[in-house]
């Protein structure tokens, strides 16, 4: 996953949520569509995706898309692995 | 065509909005993701897809689709369940509609009559279990008599909701075994605690499953299994920061089982397994090959496939109606089932053997039709993806079981479905695949001709009669225990009975094996006799009903007359007590030469003069033994 672009193409097959890009900023309970068990499922999904493990409580705390993007994104999962 | 479609075309359809309305699209492109290596991931994508589209508007626009309401609730966070329920219902064209109660409210939820759960009625409840709710219990520091004592009471909590919501409940209750992970045996440092607590969990887990026996709504899935497959149990992350004490995967692989439950509970259990032969019952082409050269039995190659068709017996052997339809040169096919020393499945095995050259759906379609099934209610197993692709495109309805190159892995591949889950066994289930079998084959073939004479000649009925032997007084026994339709006399003779008159010289018990075309019927018939003097008397005459209609009775009847004069007797005289069954057969001596004699009001007698025998039936090959062996 190497763009936030592809992140959300990932939210929207993974999830079916109509997201784009403009979402990634907005908190999640504003999302269309959202709710909390997607938090759960997007753990799965990540940890499946990029092939590492991801900070749960930091997922679960996140208070929006673009946190969730950040802690799944390459550089991150770098830091997170060390 | 179905094989084609992916996840991206349910991806669309999702974009669009279109998932309700096509609904039964949606059906076909899971059933066929389902198929799939990594099946189970993407179930639970098309199900987190189908978990945005509520199930009453699906069953508005699709009436016709079976609607199944499950009621979940349960010890912990379930909401990885929901989404692989959604899509496995879809893929046996079923509609879920789940409802989920607040959390951790399974007590209130069974127990209380008036609770949202209990008042829905649904078709189903799944109360999940899992191993936390008896840890949550243990105090600190625990010991095993601690789990014990929790795990005891846990269960009898559950026993007496069980009791109480399938007394008042109309649906079935689904439970579950607990599984026993390290992160708790690893706590106890000494062997024989840990094996202590082994032995206490496992004993609540049985009760857990005794269940099952003790009410007939209640279903328990044993988890052990589906854990054993490599499903992890938890994620410590999950369970302590949400509660989720089962994992995904495991809630996916434990919805596939409900899924078939499901299919049941709507009266769509699969009833027919259809085999293709080369390549999937044996290794190597049949025509080609030849049947010395096919691969069973022996090599490594040869194993597999024989524990395969071990499988398909063992299926067979519950109700299952096994059938072959393969590409095959008939009479080879015949010679290899008949044949070949290892094979496991015989021809008497199979309801039918199909083996011909036309495109398989059509196969399938005439087997269907033979058998009087649906097409529908067939699971159909094929190492060739081109036939299998074309039964999926042309008959839908048909689960396809795909096995390839790896005869290792044919059972898994049919075992991963519960395609023949059953609530309970019946007798009726282990004798229906004869029934079938015979039927649908004499009716097939009977089809063919203009006449029956023309049929029974071409049937080719074998009737072997002879003295009965030590091993056959059993089965002779039970025809006269069994039989009430062709039962002359009604006289019921038990095992040491008919041993007894095995050794009596005087007594004449003979066994009628009969065998056609379609295999070997076995032992169908029994007549008993005794000389008294110069005269033989028939006591009994006894014929399955598998075997009436084709003159198996006027075959062994000659035989009879013919023993009798060939031993000097002046007369054969015969007895016929008519019971509320057997009046099918009052004028069977009459028919057959003899003259009436008497009538005392129960029996009617009758007497064979052996002036003049008519000859056995001409399509009847007659074997004859006449010496006890």
């Amino acid at each position: 996953m190497n763009s936030a672009v592809e992140f959300v193409a990932l939210l929207r097959a993974e999830l079916g949520l109509p997201l784009t890009e403009d979402d990634l900023e907005r908190a999640l309970h504003e999302l269309p569509g959202w709710e909390s068990v997607h938090l759960l499922w997007l753990v799965t999904i990540l940890e499946q995706h990029t092939g590492r493990r991801i900070n749960v409580v930091d997922l679960l705390e996140a208070p929006n898309l673009r946190h969730v993007y950040d802690l799944a994104a390459d550089e991150q999962g770098v830091r997170d692995a060390r | 065509m179905v094989a084609d479609f992916t996840a991206g075309t349910l991806l669309e359809l999702a974009a669009a909005g279109r998932l309700a309305a096509e609904y039964p699209l949606v059906c076909r492109i899971v059933a066929a993701l389902a198929q799939q290596e990594q099946a189970q991931g993407e179930l639970v994508r098309a199900g987190r897809l189908l978990e945005r589209v509520d199930p009453a508007e699906i069953q508005r626009l699709h009436p016709d689709l079976p609607g199944v309401s499950v009621g979940i609730t349960g010890h912990g966070t379930l909401s990885g369940l929901t989404p692989p329920l959604r899509a496995e219902f879809a893929r046996h064209g079923l509609v879920a509609r789940p409802m989920v109660t607040g959390f951790d409210g399974y007590v209130r939820e069974l127990g209380d009559p008036d609770s949202e759960l209990s008042a829905a009625r649904p078709d189903l409840v799944l109360c999940v279990l899992d191993p936390a709710m008896v840890f949550d219990e243990v105090p600190l520091p625990w010991t095993p008599e601690d789990v014990e004592r929790a795990a005891t009471a846990k269960v009898a909590l559950i026993e007496r909701l069980a009791e109480r919501y399938t007394g008042t409940g109309r649906g079935t209750l689904v439970l579950n075994t607990m599984p026993l992970t390290r992160r708790h045996t690893a706590q106890l440092v000494d062997w024989r605690s840990r094996a202590r607590l082994g032995a206490v969990w496992r004993q609540a887990n049985a009760r857990l499953l005794a269940l099952a026996e003790q009410h007939p709504s209640v279903v328990v899935v044993d988890l052990d299994p589906l854990v054993a497959e490599g499903v992890p149990v938890g994620d410590d992350r999950l369970g302590t920061y949400a509660k989720a004490h089962l994992t995904d995967d495991l809630l996916a692989a434990y919805a596939r089982e409900i899924g078939h439950l499901a299919r049941n509970l709507v009266g769509r259990t699969k009833k027919c397994l259809v085999l293709d032969l080369d390549d999937t019952l044996w290794g190597g082409v049949l025509g080609d090959d030849g049947v010395d050269g096919i691969e069973l039995g022996g090599g490594y190659r040869g194993e597999a496939f024989l524990a395969f068709q071990r499988v398909a017996k063992q299926l067979g052997s519950q109700g299952v109606l096994l059938a072959a339809v393969s590409k095959n040169d008939p009479d080879l096919v015949e010679r290899a089932l008949r044949d070949h020393p290892a094979m496991a499945l015989r021809d008497a095995d199979f309801v039918q053997v199909v083996a011909n050259w036309r495109p398989k759906h059509e196969n399938l379609a005439g087997l269907a039709d033979r058998l009087g099934l649906a097409v529908d209610s067939f699971v159909f197993v094929d190492d060739s993806p081109y036939e299998r692709g074309l039964v999926r495109r042309e008959l839908p309805g048909v689960a396809v079981v795909d096995v390839d190159g790896e005869p290792a892995l044919h059972a898994a591949r049919l075992l991963r479905d519960g395609w023949f889950d059953q609530r309970e066994l019946t007798g009726e289930d282990r004798v229906r695949p004869a029934r079938y079998r015979e039927e649908a084959a004499r009716k097939g073939f009977l089809d063919r001709f203009d006449s029956v004479q023309d049929y029974l000649r071409e049937l080719d009925v074998r009737v072997r009669v002879g003295p009965a032997t030590e091993p056959e007084a059993a089965r002779v026994s039970q025809l006269t225990l069994r039989t009430n339709q062709f039962n002359l006399t009604g006289r019921r003779l038990q095992p040491q009975d008919v041993r007894r008159l095995l050794h009596d010289p005087d007594a004449l018990v003979l066994a009628v094996h009969v065998a056609d075309r379609f295999g070997d019927s076995g032992l169908v018939g029994a007549v008993l006799a005794r000389w008294r003097g110069d005269l033989l008397h028939i006591d009994n005459f006894l014929l399955s009903c598998r075997v009436f209609s084709r003159s198996v009775e006027e075959a062994c009847l000659n035989w009879v007359l013919r023993h009798a004069r060939d031993r000097g007797a002046a007369a054969v005289l015969a007895g016929y007590r008519p019971s509320s069954r057997n009046g099918l057969v009052r004028d069977f001596y009459p028919r057959n030469g003899f003259v009436p004699e008497g009538d005392d009001g129960t029996m009617l007698t009758f007497r064979h003069p052996l002036t003049e025998i008519a000859p056995p039936p001409a399509h009847i090959r007659l074997v004859e033994v006449h010496e006890a062996p």
